[in-house]
């Protein structure tokens, strides 16, 4: 699949725009400065005493401070989109991307924080001097399996929430898919063959979450560039010092004790799950066509699936979704982690558990039911604005039910202040346009 | 999946001891490159397997059914300056993955070492790669200790 025009074209803006504007997000005053003499309370010496509230209580801080809207997103720079290691300098763009998409969907304060870390332990001691200036970490494009034991380490130790969008955020909107695509094909996760192709971080953590949803583990196959995963495969010690996760899976799914490749994994499978790398070719018609009626296809390598959608279709599948816009049924994390940040900042969370991120799954899907469930519309879209702050409120109601916010809330308030604070981001930039502040592109005005 | 069960290696074992004995020094492999294994090293580990059985050394085999999961070896060994003199060396110790975690490995052990006690060892020493962080947590958490550490590198 070459490059589309519309490609080249945003990627000769993306260059021209931000030479253009030095940047996407920056920090801007929440407070009024009417006179200098404001200062004395919004720094010294008024300030002091707002210090040492905090100090007799450090969670005060996520009420007198920014702290309980403030999240960075921090990466190494090891796996950043499809460009491999190119350091943090080179992840940036992508970081200040990101923050920009929590600000306007979600209303969240999200820094673009690259950082020099050679290795797992350099990582984490980076994240966790943070800590105390942060309402959560959203840890981004990081190799795996570095990616695991980083936020496996992180989610364990600190009390906010460590969020690796490339593991939770892809497993969570797979996930909501993957609830209504079943539903569409008259099947229970339960009792479905679910195949995984790619035992990378957002597979490996889509295998945990679909287990913690309800799928058996025998059910599931999942496939890496060495073929199918079994506990006699050859190199299988080499996983248990390696790569624990994967190893865990070699032990835990295949009940059939299946071996080969995507040929044999694929025979009678109700569902594929492919996040593996770059197509087309990945993944053979023949393959897909070897699956059970009324199959269920997600390709979601970017920018180029792992087999063209039109094959998959060809080959006999009645639902298929991809990472692109430009296809139905874009399974996007843009959906997920405003929403999934937002609520869990509204109740001030410790964490972020697996069954949260199950529920906010469980209401994107629902979501979209509302609308109207087709094979080409299993999934909402960015445009559709209610769904951040309605995930929202399933998200901070999750965490009270889950014992990890330090604030409680109804549904109702939750919705309420969802809302509230994701419309102040979007009048904030409408404000800012309309003032002249953020001009229009060069070109545009 | 059926519960292993441990017994003596027979002939008909060869070739699964002798896959798991492969497999074993593929794990080491992993810990230090001195332990990179030879092309042609699951027929070197035919002939000493069955070796092992004519030789009477000890070779237990952990079997759930017909299958071979797991396999210990062992043989006598004499230290002529030291006592006691006669130890019970194991040299090849191995569990497929799926069948760990269990409590099969500190079966195999014991049975292992009641064997070799049985053939008149007075101590028994197991050899494992020093960067195996795994086995040395195994033995040591069975109160063994470390006795004796081999160092190497390639001459100049």
């Amino acid at each position: 699949m070459p490059r589309s025009r519309g490609e080249d074209e945003a990627s000769d803006k993306a260059l021209a725009y931000s030479k253009f504007y030095g940047g996407k997000v920056g920090v801007s005053p929440k407070v009024p400065v009417r006179s200098l003499q404001d200062f004395s309370v919004w720094y010294t010496p008024g300030v002091a005493a707002v210090s040492k509230a905090i100090q007799a209580n450090a969670d005060m801080s996520f009420e007198y401070t920014g702290r309980w809207n403030t999240i960075a997103v921090i990466s190494d720079g090891s796996r950043v989109l499809g460009l491999g290691d190119i350091g943090p300098e080179g992840a940036l763009p992508v970081m200040e991307g990101k923050a920009l998409i929590y600000n306007y969907l979600g209303g969240v304060n999200a820094y673009p924080l690259p950082v020099r870390a050679k290795d797992e332990a350099g990582l984490i001691s980076v994240v966790r001097a943070l800590e105390p200036s942060l309402g959560g970490v959203n840890l981004e494009d990081i190799e795996s399996p570095k990616c695991f034991e980083v936020l496996d380490t992180l989610r364990a130790e600190l009390t906010i929430p460590i969020w690796h969008d490339d593991q939770q955020g892809t497993a969570g909107v797979v996930l909501a898919g993957l609830f209504n695509s079943l539903e569409l094909t008259g099947r229970k996760l339960r009792g479905s063959r679910i195949v995984l192709f790619g035992a990378g971080a957002a597979n490996v953590a889509a295998a945990r979450l679909l287990v913690e949803a309800g799928a058996d583990p025998g059910d599931l196959v999942v496939l890496d560039s060495k073929g199918i995963l079994y506990p006699e495969r050859e190199d299988i010690d080499q996983l248990s010092l390696r790569n624990k996760w994967k190893y865990d899976l070699a032990l835990t799914t295949n009940g059939r004790d299946i071996s080969g490749g995507a040929k044999e994994a694929l025979e009678g499978a109700d569902v594929l799950i492919a996040s593996a790398g770059v197509g087309p070719g990945l993944i053979k018609k023949e393959e897909v066509a070897g699956m059970n009626d009324r199959a269920v296809v997600f390709l979601l390598a970017n920018p180029v699936p792992e087999m063209l959608p039109g094959d998959a279709l060809a080959a006999g599948a009645e639902i298929v979704a991809t990472g692109r816009s430009d296809f139905p049924n874009q399974v996007n994390n843009s959906l997920l982690f405003p929403a999934i940040f937002r609520g869990a900042l509204d109740v001030r969370a410790k964490t972020i558990t697996d069954a949260t991120v199950i529920a906010a799954a469980k209401e994107l899907a629902a979501f979209a039911k509302r609308k109207g469930l087709t094979p080409k519309r299993i999934l909402p879209t960015m445009t559709d604005w209610e769904v951040y702050p309605t995930v929202a409120a399933t998200v901070g109601e999750s965490a009270i039910r889950e014992g990890q916010a330090r604030k409680k809330a109804s549904r109702e308030d939750l919705l309420r202040t969802a809302t509230a604070v994701i419309g102040v981001a979007r009048k904030t930039m409408d404000a800012l346009r309309k003032g002249g502040i953020i001009p229009e592109p060069p070109g545009q005005g | 999946m059926a519960v292993p069960k441990v017994r003596k290696a027979t002939m008909a074992d060869v070739p699964a001891v002798a896959d798991l004995v492969v497999r074993a020094k593929r794990l080491n492999n992993e810990f230090d490159p001195m332990f990179a294994v030879v092309a042609d090293a699951r027929e070197r580990a035919k002939a000493y397997v069955s070796d092992s059985i004519k030789a009477r050394h000890l070779l237990l085999v952990a079997a759930a059914g017909t299958k071979v999961v797991g396999v210990v070896r062992a043989e006598l060994r004499e230290r002529i300056f030291y006592s006691p003199e006669r130890t019970g060396l194991i040299t090849d110790f191995y569990i497929l993955p799926e069948f760990r975690r269990r409590a099969l490995g500190h079966d195999m052990l014991e049975q292992a070492s009641s064997g070799l006690r049985r053939m008149g060892a007075q101590i028994i020493v197991a050899e494992v790669p020093s960067q195996n962080e795994i086995a040395v947590k195994f033995y040591t958490k069975r109160g063994f200790r470390s006795l004796v550490q081999h160092f190497a590198k390639s001459p100049q």
